[in-house]
């Protein structure tokens, strides 16, 4: 039922303008990038960027998949009244000044002129599929194709998201602004990205869940299928009279959301950098089981990330032929590396590496990052590279993370995300 | 606020096999005596009414009677502090390490389960694990794990290790009610003793709805 919306193959936009530096403007730059077919609708405007607009989506002959609508709050269910008469498939309101401006009434009326087809917002920034170049947003620009699909109640998250990720090397399959899901809410977009070939991970921005159990049946499914991450913010409410009981008093903040991630099987991060590491970790690696090696040239990182690992409950198994973390000391040439790596990766009860490097005189950081590349792709387990320090280090990062291998230079960093990678059986 | 009295409350708890054992309630201070005799002392004796929130802090529960003389007397003195009441509940001294566990209603996920150790640990601490109902047993030992102080249910200072087990059933139990039973709001159990061996409520406080 999603599928119009990520996939039209006509598209109507309403409210589209010719002025730069607008909403109307900014969708209707992106929509043309795309190879749909789109038709501007306009209730004023002649003609939009050469082509020809329509007063009224109903005066568009052809068949329409996708309605986008970017109007005065004031009109959008007058809009959308003709989008239903149309037929069409899908809608997408961009207009703000629903629910979350107090207007219940108007969201309500909303809901009741589209219930029979898929609603995205309204509150929203759009959608966009990288498969088929597809900005149906007022987002900058489209990101990089790749396989994480991003989920957000914040618009500004996602553009500032799609940036960051610019000098990455991860890429995302689809991202939904959601708004105030007053049609689909979080969990149909779950339930449609757990069957989404693009996509291997799904990353989560969310102030709160509007329908708590529905999200825990459905996260609870799709978190078997694909790993899900979050990043909550802000608290729960409790009703007043439940205060009373200890039950009550205590449950009154982000506990039960937490809680509720954990039930679900759904990985919680505290920052937006946590998600967007942590999104990229799996987006490159599979999720593995508790027990990590450590190689290191210093033992001051070997003992740092012990300690992290410990407080995090991720076990650092002996090694059947010496110790772990594993100090191939200062002097240690890529050959010692390739000979404590592998001997880790053929123990049965490691399956993720953490391999640090720290500059030292005879360090060959390029050499390293090659072997950590060769063996990754002969044994298949997780590895985590940390080459800590910076300009030296340049070349051998980017040989990694070419290779789909993430580089964290902070230690500590290093360690959560594993600790995120690893599920117990 | 609306207190389940002391047998609806146990009605209640039946039907979802949460028993209260060793405990009663009384009128009249013959039956007490009797009661108390059953189970043996050392007994505790509480004044058990909808107007009283804290008992403790309000004098209405008394500890360690050791004999029936000192029973007697005590059932005397409270009778007479505390006019306005159900009745007298009688209940077994017990002991083992005290827990907390409870239920309520989220507004975005419903019907919840609340675990955490008692005393300080729940009061100040606020060390308590939830999960949202319903649950599983794989859900219930996790949450009891999940507290930061789970290790003083292990071996313990010489102690032995309580029995997870029953204390899983309890959380079960407790979620099965809470799903079925929508005119309770919220219900808490402390404190509950825990051994080796076996599980004991020894207070409970159930809120319905106003109009139920």
């Amino acid at each position: 039922m999603l599928n119009y919306i990520f996939n039209p193959k006509t598209i109507a936009f309403i409210g589209a303008s010719e002025e730069p530096k607008t909403v109307g403007s900014g969708i209707a730059l992106n929509l043309l990038q795309s190879k749909k077919k789109i038709f501007f609708v306009n209730i004023k405007s002649k003609k939009i960027f050469k082509r020809k607009t329509y007063k009224s989506i109903l005066d568009i002959k052809e068949k329409v998949d996708l309605a986008i609508i970017a109007v005065p709050c004031a009109v959008v269910n007058k809009v959308a009244t003709e989008c239903a008469l149309k037929k069409v498939k899908g809608v997408i309101v961009i207009s703000a000044g629903f629910s979350e401006n107090n207007n219940k009434e108007r969201e309500n009326e909303l809901k009741e002129i589209l219930k029979d087809i898929p609603l995205v917002g309204p509150n929203c920034l759009g959608i966009l599929n990288t498969k088929n170049n597809l900005n149906a947003s007022f987002a900058p620009f489209i990101p990089k194709k790749g396989n994480i699909a991003f989920l957000s109640q914040s618009g500004a998250i996602i553009d500032s998201v799609i940036d960051i990720a610019r000098t990455e090397n991860y890429g995302f399959s689809k991202i939904v602004s959601f708004g105030n899901e007053a049609g689909l809410d979080l969990s149909d977009y779950l339930d449609y990205l757990s069957k989404d070939k693009e996509t291997k991970v799904i990353a989560i921005y969310i102030e709160g869940i509007k329908d708590g159990r529905k999200f825990l049946e459905v996260a609870s499914k799709v978190s078997k299928i694909k790993p899900i991450i979050v990043l909550k913010s802000g608290k729960t409410e409790l009703g007043k009279s439940a205060a009373l009981t200890h039950t009550g008093s205590l449950a009154g903040d982000s506990k039960i959301y937490s809680s509720v991630f954990k039930q679900a099987g759904v990985i919680e991060v505290d920052s937006i950098e946590e998600l967007l590491l942590t999104a990229k970790t799996f987006s490159f690696n599979e999720p593995c089981l508790n027990g990590v090696g450590i190689v290191t040239n210093g033992g001051g990182f070997g003992v740092l990330a012990v300690d992290y690992f410990d407080a995090l409950k991720i076990k650092v198994p002996k090694l059947n032929e010496g110790k772990n973390p594993f100090d191939v000391l200062g002097d240690a040439l890529a050959d010692r590396y390739e000979i404590v790596m592998e001997a880790m990766l053929r123990q049965k009860d490691i399956h993720c590496l953490l391999v640090i490097q720290g500059l030292q005189i005879m360090t060959e950081p390029e050499k390293t990052a090659r072997i950590i590349v060769k063996l990754q792709k002969k044994y298949g387990k997780p590895i985590i590279a940390s080459f800590v320090g910076g300009e030296s280090f340049k070349k051998a990062v980017s040989i990694v993370e070419k290779n789909k291998i993430v580089n964290i230079t902070e230690i500590k960093k290093a360690v959560k995300v594993i600790r995120y990678l690893t599920y117990e059986k | 606020m609306n207190l389940l009295n002391f047998k609806d409350s146990q009605e209640l708890f039946k039907k979802y096999n949460i028993i209260i054992k060793d405990t009663d309630i009384f009128n009249d201070k013959e039956s007490v005596l009797k009661f108390a005799k059953k189970i043996g002392f050392p007994v505790i004796l509480k004044v058990f009414s909808d107007k009283i929130v804290h008992k403790t802090e309000k004098g209405a529960v008394i500890t360690n009677i050791n004999d029936v003389n000192e029973l007697a007397d005590v059932y005397d003195s409270l009778d007479k502090k505390f006019k306005d009441k159900e009745g007298m509940m009688v209940q077994k001294q017990f002991d083992g390490r005290e827990v907390v566990v409870g239920m309520a209603h989220d507004n975005t996920f419903g019907p919840i389960v609340m675990f955490g150790l008692g005393g300080i640990f729940v009061e100040i601490l606020k060390d308590v694990s939830f999960r949202v109902c319903p649950l599983n047993k794989k859900d219930a030992l996790e949450m009891i794990k999940e507290i930061k102080s789970f290790e003083v249910l292990t071996n313990f200072r010489g102690k032995k290790k309580v029995n997870l087990n029953k204390l899983a059933e309890l959380l079960l139990n407790l979620s099965k009610l809470a799903l079925k039973e929508k005119e309770v709001v919220s219900i808490d159990f402390n404190p509950v003793f825990l051994n080796e061996k076996e599980i004991n409520i020894a207070d409970f406080r159930i809120i319905i709805k106003k109009n139920a």
